[in-house]
């Protein structure tokens, strides 16, 4: 009886029912009816226990980290720094574009604030020289889901945290995977510059051009040094070094490169907190959900339906990611994560699938969920900084979208794309 | 319809007044909580020492923000949800089903807010394990902080989220009945009132 809290929650989802309330309204409904008061007040506690964790700290102070670095001009310096680099190549700008992306990735972990900086600016450069600016648009956007691949990630902190795996082995596991992406929407870009005629952005920079950009960029360029080194050398915890970026981002705004104000704090800091305490309230919920679902046999009753389908993990995985497109063209990355993190993370790993593999899966499919349309939330972003329809930066961006599906099939079917670095680092055994 | 303008008014003057002051609040405990862990490697570290509180009051403050802060985002859209389905229906029925939706939510907050109070309650039984209000400072012997002052974060959330709910309810009523159909939803778009649902994607 009370596994039908899961069509029950779907229904809710489909009918535009915000996702914190059908997380508790549809396990809730079914536990009344069950007669089952007193998991209702556990239902309760979860959702209180679920947000006051340590861990999850990091995602508000990524989150930060992310505000202040847009604000203080870091962004800026990252995109020259990828154009002394890249800019002489034919297409120059849409391959800069993708190497900002990847470098932003380092310092921030959404996909939707690398749109939202890099858009701003690349866009109107890229319209000026003569790319369509839905192209433009559709580059930006399909190269932004790099931000939430490489670390850090604001996902991969809460998919950790919702199912007990190390956020640093996430974040390691991430950084091959997401520089894939970038390499093949590179390809793509070639491809399509020698045979569409693309403009060259500039001259090729010298070598001494080279050397001052980076020297520019060099401060921010040092924040993943720092995070994941960091991390990694066991200095800090994920938390830690979350706000150790926050101020490290902060000094470098006020004092280093002045391009930030005191006075501008209040509303970076407003910003910030409005966005994550969506976010923890989500963990939350996705707690107690968590705690119906295994009171349900949920995933016992799904595992039984799914390997009614084939015993074969390799098709299972094909299936399951077919599944995760299809989520992620209709919800946020985030939401997605939590829903489907603790339904189908178990039967995978049951079947034999390395936890930490199975999530880098999960997460770098849903996040180019971001990217797809109807309801991906980076092409509205993309539509909103570019002046474009939706509609047609979701026709430009299908090859690049193409790109990534590749991408996603082959970190699904050859683990050591994620595992390596996690395994040779000692984050995974 | 004239009481229902009334009454619309009202709450929202009072969410309005009651969510700045929850803004500045919130705004504050981000900024402690930056501070509190930075204090807390400094002493590890530098001065090598490690401090107890830090870690908890951190976790207080994320509390705090948290309860304080998602009304506000909720006042201004910022829940996630799947808005596809209203496209395809009929501006009435779009906004019936909008009413409807909202009285789900209320639902949900309401026996949040019945269980919470429990919860709550049982947070008077336990102190917390490393903060204390510092009485010594004043000559007197501190004491420490009740659990219930973390607790209570979450049920005051509902409640300014119960809040907010009720408005919105009234205005998308006010919109059924006047055949407007608006969206409940603030729609300011003011610096720090981004899309919330850009979250952690």
């Amino acid at each position: 009886m009370l596994i039908w809290f899961l069509p029950l929650f779907l229904i809710f989802l489909f009918i535009g029912l915000p996702v914190f309330f059908g997380m508790l309204a549809a396990p809730g409904i079914m536990l009344a009816l069950n007669g089952q008061e007193r998991d209702l007040a556990l239902l309760y506690r979860n959702v209180y226990n679920g947000m006051d964790s340590f861990p999850l700290m990091a995602v508000p102070f990524f989150m930060l980290a992310g505000e202040l670095m847009n604000k203080g001009g870091i962004t800026e310096r990252l995109v020259e720094f990828a154009q002394s680099m890249m800019g002489h190549l034919r297409g120059g700008l849409a391959h800069v574009n993708i190497l900002s992306s990847m470098l932003f990735a380092g310092l921030s972990g959404s996909a939707v604030a690398d749109t939202s900086a890099l858009g701003s600016m690349l866009i109107p450069a890229m319209e000026k020289q003569g790319y369509t600016r839905r192209f433009a648009a559709a580059i930006t956007a399909a190269s932004s889901v790099i931000g939430p691949i490489i670390p850090p990630s604001g996902i991969m902190i809460i998919y950790a945290y919702v199912m007990g795996e190390s956020v640093a082995a996430l974040f390691l596991a991430g950084i091959v995977p997401g520089i894939l992406v970038g390499i093949g929407l590179m390809m793509m870009v070639g491809f399509m510059a020698n045979r569409y005629q693309f403009p060259v952005a500039t001259a090729r920079a010298t070598w001494r051009e080279k050397g001052r950009s980076f020297a520019r960029a060099f401060f921010p360029l040092m924040t993943p040094v720092i995070i994941l080194g960091g991390i990694l050398l066991g200095v800090f915890t994920p938390t830690e070094a979350a706000a150790i970026a926050v101020f490290y981002a902060l000094i470098i705004g006020l004092y280093v490169l002045k391009t930030l104000k005191w006075r501008e704090l209040p509303a970076i800091l407003s910003k910030a907190a409005m966005t994550s305490s969506v976010v923890l309230l989500l963990v939350g919920a996705a707690m107690a959900f968590k705690t119906v679902v295994s009171l349900s046999h949920t995933p016992e009753a799904l595992a039984a339906f799914i390997l009614g389908l084939s015993d074969n993990p390799l098709i299972l995985l094909f299936l399951i990611n077919i599944l995760l497109f299809i989520v992620g063209m209709f919800l946020d990355a985030g939401p997605a994560i939590i829903i489907l993190g603790p339904i189908l993370g178990p039967i995978f790993v049951d079947l034999g699938i390395h936890p930490v593999h199975f999530a880098i899966i999960m997460s770098v499919n849903l996040t180019v969920g971001l990217a797809t349309p109807p309801m991906g939330l980076v092409l509205f972003v993309a539509s909103s900084v570019s002046g474009e329809r939706v509609q047609k930066i979701a026709k430009t961006i299908l090859p690049f979208l193409a790109v990534e599906v590749v991408v996603i099939f082959l970190i699904t079917y050859f683990p050591a794309i994620s595992m390596t670095i996690p395994r040779l680092t000692g984050f995974v055994q | 319809m004239t009481i229902l303008t009334g009454l619309i008014k009202g709450i929202g003057a009072l969410n309005s007044g009651v969510l700045r002051i929850a803004r500045v609040f919130a705004v504050a405990a981000i900024a402690l909580m930056v501070a509190a862990i930075l204090v807390q490697v400094f002493f590890r570290y530098v001065i090598g020492n490690a401090l107890p509180w830090p870690d908890e009051f951190a976790r207080f403050c994320m509390l705090w923000m948290t309860g304080l802060m998602a009304p506000v985002a909720y006042r201004h859209g910022g829940f996630v949800a799947i808005d596809m389905l209203p496209e395809f229906l009929g501006r009435r029925a779009a906004a019936a089903l909008s009413l409807f939706l909202l009285l789900v939510s209320l639902l949900v907050l309401v026996v949040g807010i019945k269980l919470g109070l429990k919860h709550v309650n049982s947070g008077w039984l336990f102190s917390s394990a490393s903060l204390k209000v510092p009485l010594s400072l004043i000559g007197m012997q501190s004491i420490k902080l009740k659990l219930v002052y973390m607790y209570s974060s979450l049920w005051i959330g509902l409640i300014l989220l119960t809040s907010v709910n009720i408005e919105l309810i009234l205005r998308s009523l006010a919109s059924l009945i006047k055949g407007d159909h608006q969206s409940p939803f603030l729609s300011d778009t003011t610096a720090d009132s981004p899309t919330p649902s850009a979250g952690a994607s």
